[in-house]
């Protein structure tokens, strides 16, 4: 085996260690004391230098605009993750956490999928990550609680996170993704051609075929989109208007995974009922309190 | 591509887009402050400017802009400061980037040309497929600055007022949804431009959603924390809201941030229910002519403006809701309605329309 075919994993080798390191050092402490300054300093370093090395293996998409907004998008996303995990702040987590939720629907948009994007931010950003703060700032008065300045055996934790991160670009780099849009390149052996991607299939083959064939029996795909509907490459088409989108996703949504909706639409609904079960006023506990009602 | 010819005309669109719309809320201001006196039987602001031969106090905006620049700028040593300085940007920012998928004339196959190939489109961003969904999404960020604003001023009245806000913000997404669902279900689009054609095809939104647009104009109401639904400042019980201990251009940023939402949502309004640019029998999606297009621009302004005038109006008119009366009717009055109107409309645009 020659060096230079491990040259990619060496460098993902790097990025995960840079990043287990800076992670480690930014944390709050085990049992909520404050770090020493430089620490926190040596982390913030290792943790940009993790974050400027993973940089390599993602491939800017075409014009300069776009390359400029990707990685600031990328890179927003990526550093608010750690600032989301690593602040002692609850509500600067909380805030931490909307601004990776803008960065990543800027990707989306950026990648063609707007109405993924402002789904995104509705759900995300608009409702569960206000709901977040709404709890945090109810209950957290004035002063960071203890158990918001410490953090869960940090060692392990980051230990775990990060080997699984190593495990995933060490798959993505061997199983050779596709590279159109930020998918992994490898910095040294260069971009990936389609043709090094073969299609596979999952699971032993039994008398039902796959899973997926099972889903074709049950609907066939009679309204597969029309060339129409399909959407082109991300970006705007030569009269400078985007292509229309949305009506090819409500296509797809209710023809080709028509029972996948449903299932999740049923789920929500018991969900609904459930919550409204559980918050259905009580009666009282007081025993003289209901003992009088109940005489009048 | 985005070519750099195509790049410096959308910078001048956006300039231009935001240069007028903070100018439009100074005087916005002015005719609030003209329609309360009104209202309330005064005469309302008339000297400023008169020393320079100006009529009726026309450059008062302008001394209220500068008041609110030169004042001191207060931030209290109590408040968390990084977010007390944030949450006035959010506002502001929330506010103005709303404006970039709202057409303010023709836009799209009917939009003027220069020369034969370069349509001019009054909309900064023109075409983007899910328009109102993008406006919906930039309105739940807005929340962020009241909760933010609310929090980092470490006082309880600012406190009551930003979690009184944002419950109210969150309630009243829900029933706003709703009721845009029925026009766009009829239109067959998000996008705001096709909602306008459509209704220059078919009529205007308000005579196919009357219950819709009654739903929304409540909801718009609440979303933009507008008298009767002005809560989260409700004087006599929070001092100031949320805003308390905010002075100077902080203030002044919150102000802002309030009149341009009223100024989206009368777009908004304008666009979904009363056909945007479009006037019966006079102007149509096929008229191309430039004097078409600057009469279109004209009548969509005049609306929007009719409508600022009856927002403002409302404020003299109607007393302030108490608070479980504002969450009963967006949770028990306004959400069943938006789910039947919903439901109707998708059973009749099915039955009737066709597939």
């Amino acid at each position: 085996m020659n060096i230079n075919d491990y040259k990619d994993v060496i460098l993902a080798g790097a990025v995960v260690i840079a990043g287990a390191i800076g992670a480690y050092l930014l944390l709050p402490h085990r049992h909520g004391l404050t770090k020493p300054t430089a620490a926190r300093w040596i982390g913030a370093a290792s943790g940009a230098l993790s974050i400027a090395l993973i940089m390599l293996f993602f491939t800017p998409p075409g014009a300069f605009l776009r390359t400029v907004f990707f990685y600031a998008f990328a890179i927003l996303s990526l550093a608010g993750g750690g600032l989301t995990i690593t602040s002692r702040d609850p509500v600067a987590s909380a805030l931490w956490f909307a601004s990776v939720i803008l960065a990543t629907s800027g990707l989306f948009l950026l990648a063609g999928a707007q109405f993924l994007a402002a789904g995104t931010v509705i759900v995300y950003a608009g409702a569960i990550i206000v709901t977040f703060l709404f709890v945090i700032m109810l209950a957290s008065k004035q002063g960071c609680a203890f158990y918001d300045r410490s953090a869960r055996s940090p060692a392990r934790a980051t230990f775990t996170c990060f080997l699984l991160f190593f495990g995933l670009m060490y798959t993505l780099l061997i199983a050779k993704g596709d590279v159109s849009f930020g998918g992994l390149k490898t910095p040294f052996r260069g971009a990936i051609t389609a043709r090094d991607i073969t299609p596979t299939t999952f699971g032993p083959p039994n008398k039902f075929g796959t899973a997926i064939h099972v889903f074709e029996k049950a609907i066939p795909r009679t309204s597969r989109l029309a060339p129409s509907q399909v959407v082109p490459a991300a970006g705007a088409s030569a009269s400078g208007i985007p292509p229309k989108h949305v009506a090819g996703l409500g296509g797809s949504l209710y023809a080709d995974n028509l029972i996948a909706i449903e299932a999740v639409g049923v789920l929500l609904f018991v969900a609904l009922v459930g919550a409204v079960a559980i918050a259905a006023p009580k009666p009282p506990v007081r025993s003289g309190a209901s003992a009088g009602r109940a005489t009048k | 591509m985005l070519t750099f010819l195509g790049l410096t005309a959308l910078l001048i669109k956006i300039g231009l887009v935001v240069g007028i719309s903070q100018g439009a809320v100074a005087y916005l201001i002015y005719v609030e402050r003209k329609i309360a006196a009104y209202a309330q039987d005064r005469i309302g602001p008339n000297r400023c400017g008169r020393e320079f031969g100006v009529p009726l106090g026309l450059i008062q905006p302008l001394a209220d802009g500068a008041k609110m620049i030169l004042k001191e700028d207060v931030i209290p040593k109590y408040v968390h400061k990084t977010t007390f300085i944030l949450a006035p940007m959010i506002a502001i920012v929330t506010a103005t980037i709303g404006f970039a998928v709202v057409p303010f004339g023709p836009v799209g196959a009917g939009a003027p040309r220069l020369g034969a190939d370069w349509p001019v489109q009054f909309q900064i961003a023109p075409g983007v497929d899910i328009g109102i969904v993008y406006i919906l999404a930039i309105g739940s960020l807005a929340v962020y600055a009241v909760v933010l604003a609310g929090w980092s001023s470490n006082n309880k009245y600012s406190f009551l007022g930003g979690l009184r806000s944002s419950a109210q913000l969150i309630s009243y997404e829900i029933p706003m949804g709703l009721s845009i669902l029925g026009i766009v279900l009829l239109a067959r689009s998000l996008d705001l431009n096709t909602i306008i054609e459509w209704q220059d095809r078919h009529g205007w939104g308000i005579f196919w959603q009357p219950i819709g647009f009654l739903i929304f104009l409540v909801s718009a109401f609440a979303e933009t924390n507008r008298l009767p639904f002005d809560l989260p400042e409700s004087e006599q019980e929070l001092v100031g809201g949320f805003h308390t201990e905010y002075s100077a251009m902080k203030f002044g940023m919150f102000f802002l941030g309030e009149y341009l939402h009223v100024i989206t949502v009368s777009f908004l309004t304008v666009i979904l229910f009363f056909g945007g640019w479009d006037l019966p029998f006079v102007l149509s999606a096929d008229q191309t002519s430039w004097i078409s297009a600057i009469f279109k621009v004209i009548v969509m302004m005049s609306k929007v403006s009719m409508m600022i005038v009856f927002i403002m109006w409302i404020r003299w008119t109607l007393p302030r809701f108490r608070y479980d009366t504002l969450m009963n009717l967006a949770w028990k009055s306004l959400l069943p309605l938006g789910l039947l109107n919903l439901t109707v409309t998708a059973v009749l645009a099915q039955m009737i329309l066709g597939g």
